[in-house]
């Protein structure tokens, strides 16, 4: 389409590969960083753990009782010996998830006490079947990246709940996992589990396909069992989420900028123990924010105060060279609706915006109460939009089509042109749930919503999507363990 | 050899080039030059008419491939008495007077070719006379009329009228475009009412059979 | 005392689609197209305009040489305020990355709040809306949300004018349906606002025109543009693209498209009248090619629009923006969808004015119950957009030390200051500590929420739709100049279009 004949170039020629977003600028994150090193040199953190306390004192730390105070220096150490980058692969070994600088990913999160059950659409407690559904989706679903469940199951014994749920999540879908866990002997028998699907433990943390979710308790403290899973992790190599959860102006300041240094003073405590027991841990490190809606008295996880934070912590991480961990994709309807719909996408949009690593949270409404998967397909496709939008608009002289334009002539139609043929598959978003059709078609199909689409849709994946199963002998092992794991006491 | 299959296929596969090579291919072999439309060109449109129905092939693609098509039917076409040429009929389309929107025109011109109508398309800015004049020189069994404006839908009427006066109610009108309803399209006396390309030539179909 | 130096801050968020090199390509490229294959003015009046300005005029076509485009955007005007039409307070500073947000014209279709009926808009539904957008505390300005169909359908435009400016005193837009509507429309306007040179002054009205695309300018468009021009009003001109149909079908090609139809009507503006005030202005989005639709909830849409603000802002040129727009047929999941997304990249961008809140299926029929929906959309995304300030006191070391590890925060807070729960209408859209304040979006916990009726947003919407209607007053019109408003539409003429 150049019609100039010349072998021309152009120098000194600034493009936006991507789209730009940025909350807080560089100054500022240095800022908020310098704060909470203040933070943690001055008024230091809660840790109730003896062996971390023992860690902290060898390592040079102030320890008094429980509260420890941090020198500067060593935070800065640990935030540099953290790993820049963690590559999660997927259940065979194939290198998948690149948690480095602003790539995005996105996966479910989990309903705190109940599930919305896809075939009768009826809310419930969760059952073990119930995160074999959330693996079959994650794994049909394109745009979900890693799969997580979407309630934790009741059917089963507490005691063995989080190894019911890996093993249902390995056994059907091939995707990495997030897994939460309850204390150190659930870590250990998932890692055995682990071992058992790669082959042995070398080669899992060589291929890991997982990353444990530790959440720590916040607001400068960090419970025993908390940081002994923390350790547990940091011995053994596995990757592990490091996640704080905070209540701007209840547990911690109001101002988005006060919790943040709230935050991050609370997951670089764990960042620096878990590089203190061994240097080069694979650490991710996140928020999740809200607020106390006082009119509600309710925490709500639609707010639009839940994605400021969010990308506040993610920019903080991001200029840290730290992998981030987040929060979107839930609200606070307590049914399909508008405003579900909503709350999805913006929390979903400024979340990946943003460029956090690793963002969970899809498919949660009712504060948080409740897993729905059909809730997981419209967030599909809220990720796809997203990506679309973050891709930004590639500038070069085929695609700026100058000699088309000419070609087709004011008044001319595109529609013929070759350059349309070559382009429009790849230049355009292909809607998979989202309604295109004029009314008459829209009436004809049956006058759907899209939350009634979206539950055909995960219904007909329940019921058609195969995915790649365990090797029964493998599968067998995961029993095993599992049986073991419940024999002890 | 190529056979009319290969020749359905590349009309399918939109591929221009290739469907005037395999078609001038065939003529020279002596295949009959109907079945060369019908079973070949013709036949590889059916599908792609179905496929876009189902949403596995897309506007760009409809068109190359009808492209292909007429390409193709043009140089079959002084081997075969006019009266044989298959047609499923002739459809006049244009914009009304004071509207130069014809985006939607233009689809639906595309749909219409691809199910095998012969579609003349006299543009945009068209005056009831114009309408009436092109009726008299093409003799169309459809005229089709678009407009995006509630301003410039008004012009429908007028040429309806204008058509009826000249006596060319034979002739079925049919009308479309974004403010158009069926309400509306009863209103100014036209035979039928289209909400997309799509249905328009379903719309067609139906008036003519 | 502590000072220091050489602190960046972003005092909000931060965005571009494109950075300055590329924001100069594309308008090289829409300079060339100008110059190289021109647009088409199906107007005489224009024709002359730009021919004496030196424009290559041949036939139709206009080719534009690059110093006239330069020249035109050196003088364009780039401070644009809008005002209350009943006050001339000046309200929207249409300029630099402020960003309003407003509803959308001329849809053929509405829904009724009260019996749900899809039917062809009318006077009432138009006063309806008009009050509805009155009402809402982050909406605007007022466009018309469906072209009045009752009346003679050539002079709809007087008759949505009469409904707009008896409805509300934000600013309007007013899109009319020819030269002679938008003559009318003006007239009415200086009425209310007291002659001429007052509403010159205190501008409370946006004039909009659009050409078509690709490349064409009719005859309707280019006479508004023209007449602007001459009557120093702001001028709105705005093409809708769809790429693969009337653009190319990459956003790129889109972008060089939409920017040679903007800126040739900005050439013919600074043309006419040197210093005219010129809004440029886009519907960029896809053509659907699955439904052929024209595409209203694309993420296309909201990118290539973010990209277009940060052309606009490159240019120094105020831009005219869209979202809180669906193509669902109902205010369901994907009409919030589509809504937050189109109106979070929006207001983001920084796009100035921002029309088309209340478009659902695909730009035909408007639906209230989507506008109110939007204006809760509205109050997250300005609450996000504003970002987070850092300073010494909202990083609260000391506050956090005092409060100690897993201490509360709860006492320290501003919230609870003067937290009333008497909270009203007039209260602004966020709570003392900066929050985002919800109206209609329901955090309750599930069983408030179902003791009140277990509603889903849109009929919680859809009932404050009515309660506005039916309560809601709007700052009254002074009688006499509705008097004289009346007068103007009741003797307005109608003219068929393509004839003079």
């Amino acid at each position: 389409m150049n019609t100039t004949r010349s072998y021309f170039t152009r120098a000194s020629f600034e493009a936006n590969q991507t789209i730009h977003w940025e909350m807080l600028s560089e100054d500022h994150c240095e800022e908020i960083f310098m704060t909470a090193l203040e933070l943690l040199e001055r008024t230091g953190a809660e840790i109730h753990n003896k062996d971390a306390q023992d860690i902290f004192e060898r390592s040079g730390c102030w320890v008094e009782g429980a509260r420890v105070r941090i020198p500067s220096a060593l935070i800065e150490w640990a935030a540099n010996s953290a790993p820049s980058r963690i590559t999660l692969c997927d259940r065979n070994g194939n290198r998948a998830l690149r948690l480095e600088t602003t790539y995005s990913y996105f996966g479910p999160g989990q309903g705190k006490s109940f599930v919305i059950d896809p075939q009768t659409g009826a809310r419930r407690k969760p059952v073990k079947d119930d995160a074999a559904a959330a693996a079959v989706i994650c794994d049909a679903l394109k745009n979900i990246d890693f799969a997580h469940s979407i309630g934790y199951p009741t059917d089963v014994a507490e005691k063995t709940a989080d190894l019911h749920v890996f093993a249902a999540l390995l056994n059907n879908t091939t995707k990495p996992i997030v897994q939460t866990i309850r204390g150190v002997e659930q870590a250990q028998a998932i890692l055995d589990m682990a071992a058992a699907v790669a082959g042995d433990l070398r080669e899992f943390k060589k291929n890991p396909f997982f990353a444990f979710q530790i959440d720590t308790e916040g607001t400068l403290v960090h419970s025993e069992e908390t940081l002994a899973k923390v350790i547990f992790a940091a011995k053994n190599g596995a990757p592990f989420i490091f996640n704080t959860k905070l209540i701007l102006g209840e547990t911690a300041p109001d101002a988005p900028a006060g919790a943040l240094v709230v935050a991050l003073a609370d997951v670089l405590v764990g960042v620096l123990l878990s590089q203190l027991v061994r240097q080069g841990t694979p650490v991710i490190a996140g928020g999740c924010f809200t607020i106390h809606d006082q009119e509600n008295d309710m925490l709500p996880w639609g707010a639009p105060e839940v994605s400021l934070a969010g990308t506040g912590m993610s920019n903080l991480l991001r200029y840290l060279r730290i992998p981030s961990f987040g929060f979107a994709g839930a609200s606070d309807s307590k049914i399909s609706d508008a405003q579900m719909g909503l709350e999805e996408a913006f929390s979903m949009l400024h979340m990946g915006l943003a460029g956090t690593n690793l963002i969970r949270g899809c498919g949660v409404l009712e504060y948080g109460l409740t897993g729905s998967l059909m809730m997981l397909a419209m967030g599909d496709e809220i990720i796809g939009m997203t990506r679309k939008i973050i891709q930004g608009i590639e500038v070069n002289e085929e695609r700026l089509a100058r000699g088309v334009i000419d070609a087709v002539q004011p008044g001319g139609t595109y529609l013929g042109e070759e350059h349309t043929l070559a382009y429009f598959h790849k230049e355009f978003w292909w809607p998979t749930l989202m309604s295109r059709g004029r009314i008459k078609d829209w009436t004809e199909s049956g006058s759907k919503s899209l939350g009634e689409r979206a539950a055909e849709r995960t219904m007909s994946i329940l019921k058609t999507h195969q995915p790649e199963k365990l090797p029964d002998a493998v599968a067998a092992k995961l029993t095993e363990i599992i049986e073991k794991a419940a024999a002890l006491n | 050899m190529p056979t009319l299959e290969d020749l359905s296929k590349c009309v399918i596969k939109g591929n221009v080039a290739k469907t005037k090579k395999m078609t001038q291919v065939l003529i020279d072999e002596g295949v009959f030059p109907l079945d060369i439309i019908n079973k070949g060109l013709i036949a590889g449109m059916g599908v792609v008419g179905v496929r876009f129905k189902n949403a596995e092939m897309f506007v760009p693609e409809v068109m190359v491939a009808a492209k292909a098509m007429s390409q193709g039917i043009e140089m079959v076409k002084p081997l075969i008495a006019e009266s044989d040429m298959p047609s499923a009929g002739k459809v006049l389309l244009g914009t009304v007077k004071g509207d130069l929107h014809d985006i939607g025109k233009n689809l639906v011109g595309i749909m219409l070719e691809s199910s095998g109508y012969t579609v003349i398309d006299i543009g945009i800015d068209k005056s009831p006379d114009d309408f009436v004049q092109a009726i008299k020189e093409h003799q169309p069994h459809i005229m089709g009329m678009s407009a995006l404006l509630t301003t410039t839908m008004l012009h429908m009427k007028d040429t309806i009228e204008l058509m009826k006066e000249e006596g060319m109610g034979h002739v079925k009108a049919i009308v479309g475009g974004a403010p158009i309803s069926q309400d509306f399209a009863d209103e100014v006396g036209a035979d039928g009412f289209a909400p997309d390309a799509a249905s328009a030539v379903d719309l067609c179909n139906s008036l003519l059979n | 005392m502590t000072i220091r130096s050489n602190i960046k801050a972003n005092q909000t968020t931060r965005m571009n689609v494109l950075t300055p090199d590329q924001c100069q390509e594309l308008v090289y490229a829409a300079e060339e197209a100008m110059w190289r294959t021109g647009t088409n003015f199906h107007d005489e009046e224009s024709l002359e305009i730009v021919k004496k300005a030196g424009c290559w005029v041949d036939g139709e076509r206009v080719r534009v040489p690059a110093h006239i485009f330069e020249q035109a955007l050196k003088t364009c005007q780039k401070h644009i305020v809008l005002c209350n039409s009943r006050t001339g307070a000046r309200e929207l500073f249409v300029e630099g990355y402020n960003s309003y947000f407003g509803s959308g014209p001329c849809t053929p279709f509405t829904r009724n709040p009260f019996t749900g009926e899809r039917h062809r808009a009318t006077r009432q539904s138009v006063g309806w809306a008009t009050k509805v957008l009155d009402a809402l505390p982050n909406i605007d300005y007022a466009m018309s949300l469906g072209i009045v169909q009752d009346v003679p359908l050539l002079i709809s435009d007087r008759h949505e004018f009469e409904q707009q400016i008896l409805n509300t005193d934000k600013p309007i837009i007013t899109v009319c349906v020819d030269q002679w509507g938008q003559e009318d429309c003006i007239k009415m306007a200086e009425i209310a606002a007291g002659g001429e040179e007052e509403l010159r002054r205190n501008p409370f009205i946006c004039l909009y025109a659009e050409p078509i695309s690709p490349g064409v300018h009719c005859r309707e468009a280019a006479q508004k543009l023209v007449m602007g021009a001459k009557k120093d009003l702001p001028t709105i001109y705005t093409p809708c693209i769809m790429a693969g149909g009337t653009a190319p079908a990459t956003l790129a090609g889109v972008m060089v498209q939409g920017l040679c139809e903007s800126l040739s009507g900005l050439v013919l503006s600074q043309c006419t009248r040197e210093g005219a005030p010129f809004i440029m202005g886009g519907v960029y989005t896809i053509l659907d090619m699955t439904t052929t639709i024209f595409s209203y909830g694309a993420p296309e849409l909201s990118l290539l629009l973010a990209a277009l603000a940060d052309v606009a802002h490159y240019l120094g040129i105020p831009m005219f923006g869209t979202a809180g727009c669906t193509d669902s047929c109902i205010i369901d999941e994907q009409a919030g969808i589509e809504a937050a997304i189109s109106i979070a990249m929006t207001n983001m961008s920084g796009a100035n004015l921002n029309h088309d809140i209340g478009y659902a299926e695909q730009g035909a029929t408007s639906n209230l119950d989507l506008v109110v929906v939007c204006d809760e959309v509205l109050g997250m995304a300005r609450r996000l957009t504003d970002g987070i300030r850092v300073d010494e006191q909202t990083m609260s070391l000391d506050m956090i030390e005092r409060v100690g590890p897993g201490g509360s925060f709860q006492d320290e807070c501003c919230a609870d200051d003067d937290f009333d729960d008497d909270m009203d209408e007039d209260d602004g859209p966020s709570c003392a500590c900066g929050n985002f304040k919800p109206r209609l979006i329901n955090r309750a916990a599930r069983e408030m929420w179902e003791k009140a009726g277990g509603k889903t947003l849109t009929q919680a919407a859809n009932e404050k739709v009515r309660d506005i209607i039916n309560y809601h007053e709007p700052e009254p019109l002074p009688k006499d100049i509705a008097a004289k408003i009346r007068n103007i539409v009741e003797n307005a003429v109608g003219h068929m279009p393509g004839e003079d």
